[in-house]
């Protein structure tokens, strides 16, 4: 219920050490320009894809995420003299291309606030927190593997932007929690509750997806609950009709 | 909430905990707490399974676009002109 009273391991939540580190005036300061450019495009460059991928999965179109990724290098490359060696260099890429994201693209992109759905309150999310009682979840991984990438994506890319991103970063990426508060700029409690919330969505929606693809069998939670012998006559003339209909009408 | 056992720490609870689990994030103690949950609580590992899948298919499917081949040379071409204009400024 109390996403807080979560014991998160101390020495990835409290640590004093930042992600990256933006320094002013560093020994790389004396290099030419030359230099720097060769540099950057040896260790920055490289993670030309991932930026493409995670532009991709924020902006939802090919275009967009082209200029997105184009503008976060120019202004990756801008400060680079500011960066500090040695520390986190794909974090610090992250960052950039999520601010980018989030005082441009975002706004460019018009789409519907979608705030209110992080407004869901905590018992709501605890209301879900119970599991069914049969072995139908075990099935419903088994089905969900066989969905293709582009219904993943195509899931990832519906849900909210604030979640899809901590999810993307903890879940593509890898980015420790501490490190994702440090990319989105936000406190660890608040990656948390994105990331189960998130989480949480994305499961229903692929739920949705592997019925809709008939890997599911439509009505299986109905089922369970109504256990007994005698019912399964009328269990199986509702899962014909209501499974029937709930497909012509998506 | 519950599935009916009895268990140290509650069904609810350790649903609740299970995603930070899979993330690695938790503190052993508290990953001990889940462990030995999910060791005597069959519905709460497939709960565990599919949040598991979830976060596995998310790695599987939504990071391995490429980037156009023209996207890199725009970036590179992009970087000179920067260069540029930064020489020609600090030298002015």
């Amino acid at each position: 219920m109390n996403m807080m009273a979560t014991r998160v391991a101390p020495e990835r939540s409290t640590g004093k050490s930042p992600v990256f580190s933006i320094t002013m005036p560093t020994p790389t300061t004396t290099e030419t320009p030359e230099q720097r450019t060769a540099r950057f495009e040896r260790e920055a460059l490289p993670f030309l894809d991932q930026m493409y991928a995670a532009a991709m999965r924020m902006t939802r179109n090919p275009s967009d995420a082209e200029d997105l990724v184009q503008d976060t290098f120019a202004k990756a490359y801008s400060s680079f003299h500011q960066f500090t060696p040695g520390t986190n260099l794909k974090a610090w890429l992250y960052r950039i291309l999520t601010n980018t994201f989030i005082n441009g693209y975002r706004k460019r992109q018009r789409q519907p606030t979608q705030s209110p759905t992080e407004e869901i309150e905590d018992w709501q999310l605890t209301a879900a927190e119970s599991h069914t009682p049969g072995g139908l979840k075990s099935a419903e991984a088994v089905a969900l593997e066989h969905l293709p990438d582009s219904d993943i994506k195509s899931a990832l890319q519906s849900i909210p932007e604030d979640f899809r991103l901590a999810v993307y970063l903890a879940d593509v990426e890898g980015f420790a929690y501490k490190e994702i508060a440090e990319i989105m700029g936000t406190p660890v409690g608040t990656v948390m509750s994105r990331l189960h919330r998130g989480r949480r969505q994305l499961r229903d929606l692929l739920g949705d997806y592997a019925r809709d693809r008939g890997l599911i069998p439509a009505d299986d939670e109905s089922t369970d609950a109504s256990a007994p012998d005698d019912s399964t006559d009328a269990t199986a003339s509702v899962s014909s009709t209501g499974g029937d209909a709930e497909k012509e009408e998506s | 909430m519950s599935c009916g056992e009895h268990h140290d720490v509650d069904c609810g609870e350790i649903l609740q905990r299970v995603y930070v689990f899979i993330d690695n994030e938790l503190e052993d103690a508290s990953s001990d707490e889940i462990r030995q949950h999910l060791e005597e609580c069959a519905p709460c590992l497939d709960e565990y399974d599919l949040e598991r899948c979830v976060k596995k298919l998310v790695h599987r499917s939504c990071g391995s676009d490429h980037a156009p081949d023209a996207l890199r040379q725009k970036i590179l071409l992009r970087l000179t002109q920067i260069q540029v204009e930064t020489t020609i400024t600090t030298t002015d």
